[in-house]
């Protein structure tokens, strides 16, 4: 297979030499599926609980071992030592995982999902945590089904190269370059003082704690009768994809279906989660508080938040929509959803008055923090760009000023804020393409779908939020659109996840060149 | 006293100009023509070879030495000298002279095996700093650490004064944490009581905490504003260094470097500080960016003639007060004479610092005021002296005062029922004359 591969892209590059080791990238992407078929336990697991067939789920994970057992065989590659492999192994990871997680739902053959292209949608859209669902009838979902939408978010929430970094042994070497192109956000690894594994290791720990405990206090709310609605199915159908900033619920009308007690707990959740996990692990393992107070960027996120809410509280109360108390809840509840990427909804959006629409609009561009589960630009990109505008300005006036652009006090490096604006542009880029591709490819389709709610479908594909506009709202279904629109989104979830760039650069070719 | 000096540049040829009289000298250095031109001019002993050898500090005779000054112009070298000297002969005191601030910490937190360890670089910004703090000091140096100030002022006819000019002192606001140590009257030497007062054309010695030290200056001249904006012309290690001195003082400091990298790094270091890349000899870059606001300009580029031009023509732009740091002896003369305020030799700075503690172990620092008529002591007591366990109410004068005392590595400024106690360290200030008499007396 790889010769075949090799002699290939041989052809394509004019004879020119290969400079990426194709077999130790396949090998290693072999060992990432086969040690994530266990996961496939939990939902059979689940469908046995509920007298469900576990057939799906079962030939699922034997077919994931499968593979990754025969991509190990064809190609046995060297340790893989250079980060041009990472950028391959990360873009490959995130195109085929979705695609073996999505076989439970074409087996089953349940409603809309036995399509494989929308399995496929809905699979991307589960593993990249963005939320967006093809579902228009949640009743016809069974449990196990139901259960394993969600468990996808959370697995691909804290990321599954992530995962790979803290227990393959064979990922001693190159880990970081991993860990780098998958973790959200321009983390700056090389100033942390511990090995990558033990990153990644202090991620997923922190990660499994806040879910647990969301399970338990969601559960412990069902149990003392504050919410009737919750059970202990659901509390962890839920925790799974706030913690991962995902946004799947297993109910139509997402958290609409619980009381304003769980919608507030899930909110704070979902603003912990969007904060840097690196920096949370410091606050609540090592007690540093000021690991998360004195963050520039934690700071900015909350004023984000902050001012988010009042905006959207500030139209509902003239609209008059809702009381005091209702409007209150609903503007924070879906500027704190939107924003840090999850996706949830206590009501739909879609109904609200212009300025609220675009608002929500805007914050799908914000972002959580960098190093968190969430999606989007990111905060502290755009303090970043922030602070590169305001140094342009002060240059305009005295051109020989140098001045150092700083993130915590610590000196930012120049090379860093290039990819900052590089990361930006192309992300906005990727974004006016993807509404074009989406509005062009609806109006040859005869799908009703206005310019805006393309920018809205492309906005919160890219951007892993989940919910766009009009019948893609957040009591709607992405199902309408056509293949070829859905094909798109699902390229923008994909890039979105891994933040645009290791794909990027594989179309370069001077990726491909020795 | 026998005394191995490694290293005859700028700084050793000070050194053996300031020892050579009273004490054997020894000088080694790697190079030919430096140490044929120290002992056409000294009666030194010269030994050629790099001083960071064991057997070329044997041979130069370290083991029958009674100290070791390693003045080279690299750190690595002088520390490692003095380690080999620590361990070849334990009894050998070590003076070292640095670049680097970080050793000079350690040194300071006795992490370092050496009695003495001096920077250039901080002397330097300490001056600078003592200037840009006081600049209606005729004089002024520091004691333990800083905490102690001795300032020399003119006394002039400045409105504003009469606190404290032409009335008797026991009456006048003198600063607290301060005592008048002597006043200089038409050449002869008053030491103050409390029924003298200053008048119009004396020059007046001040002990006190820098802060008292500070009043002093806004008393004698309210109408000399402090230096609170000031513009340094290149960024290497001295510029910094200033500039850190400066930012603790909260001056408002914008500094000018022509090389990127450095330029760079400097703003990296000092987010307060607006740091520009650029010559600072073209007019226009000056006049846009408003240069002649600052009130006093410090120009330490590496190299002398451009240090001149450029304080020449900040001059012309308006900057008051121009302090130089020069590195060839022979140009203090010449920046004071075209105009330059102050001239610092970065390398006679150290050389003072070392002669200093070369003089006598037991009296860790001598300043000299007036050229050498004065000097400043500081020592420390005798148990048996017959100074010690008296009240200063009732101690005799006898031409020296006694300006502080640093007790637990604290200053105190003595008041009349204060006792001095054994062990305690006095800054004393005394005619050079009697300064043998005093430190045998305490």
């Amino acid at each position: 297979m790889t010769t075949l591969s090799r002699a290939r892209l041989r052809r394509l590059f004019r004879r020119e030499t290969i400079g990426v080791d194709l077999a130790a990238t396949f090998d290693l992407v072999g060992a990432l599926l086969l040690y994530l078929s266990p996961a496939y336990l939990f939902p059979t697991a689940v469908a046995l609980l509920y007298g469900e067939s576990a057939w799906p789920f079962v030939i699922a994970g034997v077919t994931t071992a499968a593979a990754g057992v025969f991509l190990q065989i064809v190609a046995t590659g060297r340790e893989l030592a250079s980060p041009r492999e990472g950028f391959l192994v990360v873009a490959l990871t995130w195109v085929l995982v979705p695609v073996f997680g999505a076989i439970p739902f074409v087996i089953a053959g349940e409603g809309v999902l036995a399509q494989p292209i929308n399995a496929y949608f809905e699979s991307v859209s589960g593993f990249t945590a963005t939320g967006a669902t093809v579902l228009n009838d949640f009743d016809e979902l069974s449990r196990s089904l139901g259960m394993w939408r969600q468990f996808t978010q959370w697995l691909g929430g804290m990321g599954i190269v992530v995962l790979a970094v803290a227990i393959l042994p064979q990922l001693r070497v190159g880990g970081r370059q991993l860990l780098q192109s998958e973790l959200p956000g321009p983390t700056d690894l090389e100033r942390l003082t511990v090995s990558i594994r033990e990153v990644a290791r202090r991620l997923w720990l922190l990660y499994l704690a806040l879910t647990l405990t969301l399970i338990g206090l969601l559960w412990l709310y069902g149990q003392l009768g504050l919410d009737e609605h919750m059970d202990l199915f659901d509390a962890a159908a839920h925790a799974f994809t706030t913690v991962s900033l995902g946004g799947f619920s297993t109910e139509g009308n997402s958290i609409a279906a619980f009381g304003a007690l769980v919608q507030w707990t899930i909110a704070l959740f979902v603003v912990i989660a969007g904060v840097n996990f690196l920096r949370l692990y410091r606050l609540f393992v090592q007690r540093q508080p000021r690991a998360v107070t004195r963050d520039d960027e934690f700071r900015v996120y909350l004023l984000v938040l902050l001012a988010g809410s009042l905006v959207l509280l500030a139209e509902l109360l003239t609209e008059g929509i809702y009381g005091v108390a209702d409007a209150v809840r609903h503007a924070v509840f879906q500027a704190v959803s939107i924003m840090s990427t999850a996706g949830f909804a206590t009501t739909d959006y879609t109904a609200w008055g212009p300025l609220a629409t675009i608002t929500i609009l805007g914050l799908m561009f914000v972002g959580a923090s960098a190093g968190s589960t969430g999606g989007s630009i990111k905060v502290v990109r755009h303090v970043l760009i922030g602070r590169l505008l305001r140094r342009e300005l002060e240059q305009t006036v005295h051109p020989e000023v140098v001045s150092p652009i700083r993130l915590n006090r610590q000196v930012v490096e120049e090379r860093t804020l290039q990819a900052v604006l590089a990361f930006v542009l192309i992300y906005v880029g990727l974004f006016a393409v993807g509404s074009l591709a989406i509005v062009v490819d609806s109006f040859r389709t005869d799908v009703g779908v206005s310019p805006f709610e393309a920018m809205g479908a492309a906005a919160a594909t890219l951007g892993n939020v989940g919910p766009g506009f009009g019948f893609a709202g957040p009591f709607g279904s992405y199902e309408s659109f056509s293949g070829f629109s859905k094909t798109v989104m699902i390229a923008l979830m994909w890039m979105g996840r891994v933040e645009i760039i290791p794909i990027i650069v594989l179309f370069t070719r001077n990726y491909w060149r020795a | 006293m026998r005394i191995l000096l490694v290293g005859a540049g700028q700084v050793g040829v000070t050194i053996v100009d300031a020892l050579h009289d009273e004490h054997e000298l020894t000088v080694v250095d790697v190079d030919t023509g430096r140490l044929s031109a120290l002992s056409n001019r000294y009666d030194v002993a010269t030994v050629l070879g790099n001083g960071a050898s064991r057997r070329i500090l044997q041979e130069a005779g370290l083991l029958e030495s009674d100290l070791l000054i390693a003045c080279t112009s690299r750190d690595e070298i002088n520390l490692i000298t003095a380690i080999f000297s620590r361990n070849l002969a334990p009894d050998t005191r070590t003076i070292v002279r640095t670049t680097n601030e970080e050793y000079l910490e350690v040194w300071r937190e006795r992490q370092l095996d050496v009695d003495f360890m001096v920077s250039s670089e901080l002397e330097t910004a300490n001056a600078v700093a003592r200037i840009v703090g006081l600049p209606a000091a005729r004089q002024t140096d520091v004691f333990a650490d800083g905490q102690v100030q001795i300032v020399e002022f003119d006394v002039e006819a400045q409105r504003g004064t009469d606190e404290i000019v032409g009335v008797e002192l026991r009456e006048a606001r003198v600063p607290l944490e301060s005592k008048v140590a002597g006043i200089i009257r038409s050449d002869r030497m008053i030491i103050p009581r409390g029924d003298q007062m200053l008048q119009v054309g004396d020059r007046v010695v001040v002990i006190g905490s820098p802060q008292a030290a500070r009043e002093w200056g806004e008393l004698l001249s309210p109408a000399t504003r402090r230096l609170d904006d000031v513009v340094i012309f290149g960024a290497g290690r001295t510029g910094v260094a200033i500039t850190r001195a400066l930012i603790d003082q909260e001056v408002r400091v914008r500094m000018i470097e022509p090389d990127r990298e450095r330029a760079q790094v400097a703003a990296n270091e000092f987010p307060t500080v607006r740091v520009y890349n650029a010559t600072g000899f073209d007019p226009e870059f000056l006049d846009r960016e408003r240069i002649g606001q600052s009130r006093a300009g410090v120009f330490c580029m590496r190299n002398d003639p451009k240090n001149h031009y450029a304080a020449t023509l900040a001059k012309l732009h308006g900057v008051e007060f121009t302090i130089a740091v020069v590195h060839d002896a022979v140009s203090i003369d010449v920046f004071e004479r075209a105009g330059i305020d102050v001239a610092i030799n970065p390398r006679q700075v150290t050389a003072e610092e070392i002669v200093r503690f070369a003089h006598d172990p037991r009296t860790r620092q001598v300043a000299m005021l007036e050229g050498d008529r004065f000097e400043i002591l500081d020592i420390t007591v005798r148990p048996e002296s017959e100074y010690v366990n008296q009240p200063f109410r009732t101690m005799p004068i006898r031409g020296a005062l006694i300006g502080a005392i640093v007790r637990d590595e604290r200053a105190i400024f003595p008041r009349g029922d204060d006792v001095l106690l054994p062990g305690d360290r006095v800054i004393v200030f005394t005619e050079s004359s009697s300064a043998t008499r005093v430190e045998r007396a305490l």
